[in-house]
């Protein structure tokens, strides 16, 4: 691992996982320094450990372990000004066959691959086909039901790799009562909103949600949506897109609030 | 259901639509009373959030009234709306809400007629797809 990002990718910096205390954590190593025990096979997502430490790197490129939702997150985030992209390197990683059925990930093979073999992606998913087999009032019924589990713990939001604003819109006070568990429908809808165009299936909302809500089974159908209206999936290097902040041809730089 | 009386809200843009609205008014057209009218200064100022939150809370329905394409007072606000409701309207069938309680028009300040229409029309539509399920639902 740390052969890869310092020598073949020349690298400053390497961003992985680790294990120590009997747990798997985000570990932080500049060159020469001893990396750990290095390992992959829990999904974490180290875009958002990195979104938190880049303003405190201020120089030297930094290597950084990605899945490919991983680096559809990092393009999303590069597109709207957050990241230098000349200053990160990938190092890619194919996810084993077991982690794309768990997100039924049907783009689950970063551009190179370093390490891992790749394997093929899901098409459809089992909640999605039967939810849309559903009449909307069963539809409605059954979201009805998973969002009473909700405790409003913003986990969802803190363990995004692509929520980036500095005053979440889910905190105003306007849309979600102070008061209150579960917060209402609402918060979800307007979550739903603000993912659509930015939303690159890693499935870390459904993971850390202590209510088990399926958000990701969320995310694919607005995605889907989003793709059948305007033709756009998130995660592509394009700089200019049409999201639902920008028009056509508007550039997206400085696009770093859109609540 | 004819007993049933939906309420609903109108987001009006203030240069096109709310003069719509005033025209329709002094021409004394008559329309059903169950719109609340909002004025907002423009339609791409109705984040679909407030939608959002007025659909959850029990709003039978609910109508964003803008400039028409080209005409926008800030030019392309309109075209920011026309990129946004078709998908908030997807995100509500998605959950289950019958995506007609959302609708997105552009009424000029000289349709007074057609403002006349569309409310007509739309609370008609609503009253045919009967109160919002979230009304009665503690979530």
């Amino acid at each position: 691992m740390a052969e890869i990002a310092f020598t073949e990718l020349k690298a400053d910096h390497l961003l992985t996982t680790c294990r120590g205390h009997g747990n798997v954590g985000p570990v932080f190593a500049s060159k020469g320094e001893d990396v750990g025990e290095v390992t992959l096979d829990v999904p974490y997502q180290l875009v958002t450990i990195l979104s938190m430490i880049y303003p405190w790197v201020p120089q030297g490129k930094i290597a950084i372990v990605a899945r490919r939702c991983d680096e559809k997150a990092l393009n999303e985030l590069v597109k709207r000004g957050i990241f230098d992209a000349a200053r990160i390197a990938i190092i890619g990683l194919a996810c084993d066959a077991e982690q794309i059925a768990k997100c039924s990930c049907s783009d689950p093979v970063p551009s190179k691959v370093h390490i891992g073999t790749p394997n093929k992606g899901v098409d459809s998913d089992e909640l999605t086909v039967k939810l849309q087999s559903m009449s909307s009032e069963e539809r409605l019924n059954y979201w009805i039901g998973q969002f009473r589990k909700c405790n409003k713990c913003f986990a969802c939001t803190t363990n995004c790799p692509v929520c980036f604003c500095e005053d979440c819109v889910l905190e105003e006070r306007t849309f979600v009562a102070e008061k209150g568990i579960p917060p209402g429908l609402a918060f979800h809808l307007v979550r739903s909103f603000h993912m659509a165009d930015k939303c690159i299936e890693c499935g870390e909302c459904e993971r850390s949600c202590p209510g088990d809500i399926p958000l990701l089974t969320l995310r694919k159908m607005v995605l889907k949506d989003m793709k059948e209206l305007y033709g756009f999936s998130p995660g592509d290097q394009k700089s200019v897109s049409p999201l639902l902040t920008t028009l056509e041809g508007e550039p997206l730089e400085g696009d770093d609030h859109v609540c | 259901m004819s007993d049933f009386n939906p309420t609903i809200l109108a987001f009006c843009c203030n240069w096109c639509s709310y003069a719509g609205a005033d025209l329709a008014g002094v021409s004394r057209l008559q329309m059903p009373p169950n719109v609340h009218v909002i004025r907002v200064m423009c339609s791409a100022s109705v984040k679909p959030e407030y939608v959002f939150k007025a659909l959850s809370q029990g709003i039978d329905g609910v109508l964003v009234l803008g400039c028409h394409i080209g005409d926008c007072h800030y030019l392309t606000g309109n075209h920011r709306t026309a990129k946004r409701f078709p998908l908030a309207q997807k995100i509500l069938r998605n959950i289950g809400i019958d995506e007609r309680r959302l609708r997105l028009d552009w009424v000029s300040a000289a349709e007074g007629e057609k403002f006349q229409q569309v409310i007509t029309e739309f609370v008609a539509e609503i009253k045919k797809l009967g109160p919002n399920p979230l009304r009665e639902v503690r979530l």
